[in-house]
């Protein structure tokens, strides 16, 4: 059953061009970067790795903020155009539901990493990066982009609308990416020490710098950003327990 | 006849509003049980817990032997045509009975035959192709109904089925129903078209702000109330002449 709505979620994204157009704005952002980054004066004396690192940061950025926006109407489209009830009559559970929608996003930012693989190789020529660039991107961006659909459906089983999911996922978004853009020197006291630990954007970002820059490209080495990610798709997961259980609750029609 | 569905002491609130009040009623394997209430006499909300959509505080229900806690053991026994009338508009008419087919995990070489079989039912097959979002309301309650016969259900829920149907779309949904009777399916059937259900219904049952105020044959009813029609044992019982 699982499989059926995951198939029906693909079908519905590319049914409705919702898929297409992100996949468009996303293959002309990095098209976009990467001419900018090869071709512009200023930007194409960086260092190769520096510029690698600054692609990744993009490609990353563009998918995490596309699959927020994306996620935040997959669950809660089926309450707005009252598809909910007859889908929830047939004998599927809610965590059939939830696993179904769960891999359609994935699978959205399956095709964003697929649209990203040429101009990792083109930006990645003459030198050995391309490979651990493309396996730390699949590794990173699945695991932050785990974690990010967890707590955005978790959001949607509370608030059952995709206005004000969307509202809180680019707050969550915001919360997290703008800590992650600032300079190492003005994370210098404890609080902003700790909170760029726990940071996924921020993690994200000091891995593939960590593979790109400085060439640590074993999983050892990266360990200690892997972590915190890990435990971020777990935070997630079990947030996303609790709102499936006050979800439940309440039933599929919250009232009558 | 033993009973199919059997409602036991069930009571719903929504916040200080009471939208089922210590319910029991039972329907009998094989009638057309009719439901009936105003507009806000918890008729949807009874439907919703009968169909697992939401829990009711307390009471319980038993569906076929089923306690409602095995819901999807009950879900397979059941078709419902709810209120909320949502569809999948980019799907057409095929794919959507296609995908609820599967759902139900109706086996892949069936799935074909039984898809066209129902269409044809509900006079849909010339537009299987056609997109849902373009379907007119009446073709909307067809496609709804022959989804809820997707899994051959043993009872058959139908919440305000011909609501919105011109004359002949109501006809047709009726001779369909009468026609599933007679196969054995047994319908619980909630309306407020009294015509429709005094001509359709073997039993009914009438519910007022959540408690039930009559259950029996219409010619019981009528009896009971000293009543000429079920229109004016439906207002008898409700106080609806008053207002």
């Amino acid at each position: 059953m699982i499989k059926q709505l995951w198939l029906k979620e693909i079908r519905a994204e590319l049914y409705t061009w919702k898929s297409t157009l992100w996949l468009l704005i996303a293959s002309l952002l990095f098209s976009f970067t990467s001419y900018l980054l090869l071709t512009n004066k200023e930007l194409s004396l960086l260092d190769q790795t520096e510029l690698l690192w600054l692609l990744g940061k993009i490609i990353i950025g563009v998918a995490f903020l596309i699959i927020a926006i994306d996620a935040s109407s997959t669950i809660t489209t089926e309450f707005e155009q009252e598809t909910a009830e007859s889908l929830f009559l047939s004998p599927i559970s809610l965590k059939d539901f939830i696993v179904g929608k769960f891999l359609a996003s994935l699978t959205l930012w399956a095709m964003i990493f697929i649209i990203a693989i040429p101009y990792i190789i083109v930006a990645s020529s003459g030198s050995n990066l391309a490979l651990p660039f493309l396996v730390y991107t699949a590794i990173l961006g699945t695991l932050g982009i785990a974690g990010l659909i967890t707590i955005i459906f978790g959001i949607s089983l509370l608030y059952r609308s995709a206005k004000n999911t969307l509202t809180t996922a680019l707050v969550i978004l915001l919360a997290f990416s703008i800590p992650a853009l600032f300079s190492s020197t003005l994370k210098t006291n404890t609080v902003a020490d700790f909170f760029s630990r726990i940071n996924p954007i921020d993690n994200i970002f000091s891995s593939l710098d960590n593979v790109l820059v400085d060439y640590q490209t074993s999983l050892l080495q990266n360990v200690k950003y892997l972590l915190p990610l890990l435990i971020f798709c777990i935070v997630g997961w079990v947030f996303l327990v609790s709102a499936a259980k006050r979800f439940k609750k309440e039933g599929v029609i919250k009232n009558d | 006849m033993d009973d199919i569905i059997s409602i036991k002491g069930i009571s719903k609130s929504y916040g200080l509003t009471r939208a089922v009040d210590d319910l029991t009623l039972s329907v009998k394997r094989g009638e057309i049980f009719g439901f009936l209430g105003r507009n806000g006499a918890g008729k949807t909300t009874t439907i919703r817990i009968l169909t697992s959509i939401i829990q009711s505080d307390s009471g319980s229900i038993s569906i076929a032997g089923l306690k409602n806690h095995q819901t999807k053991e009950i879900s397979k026994l059941l078709g419902v045509v709810p209120e909320s009338r949502g569809f999948y508009d980019w799907m057409n008419g095929l794919e959507y009975l296609t995908f609820f087919a599967s759902l139900y995990e109706v086996p892949k070489e069936k799935i074909e035959e039984k898809v066209i079989r129902l269409l044809e039912q509900v006079d849909l097959l010339k537009n299987k192709y056609k997109k849902i979002g373009a379907y007119s309301r009446g073709m909307k309650q067809r496609l709804g109904l022959a989804r809820a016969l997707i899994n051959d259900p043993q009872i058959l829920i139908l919440d305000e089925p011909t609501l919105g149907l011109d004359p002949q779309g109501q006809r047709d949904i009726q001779n369909l129903l009468q026609q599933l009777n007679k196969n054995g399916v047994t319908i619980f059937y909630s309306s407020h078209l009294l015509d429709e259900v005094s001509k359709l219904c073997s039993r009914i049952a009438i519910i007022n702000e959540g408690k039930l105020v009559a259950q029996g044959t219409i010619q019981e009813l009528m009896e009971n109330t000293k009543s000429q029609t079920l229109t004016d044992v439906f207002l008898s019982l409700t106080n609806s002449n008053h207002d």
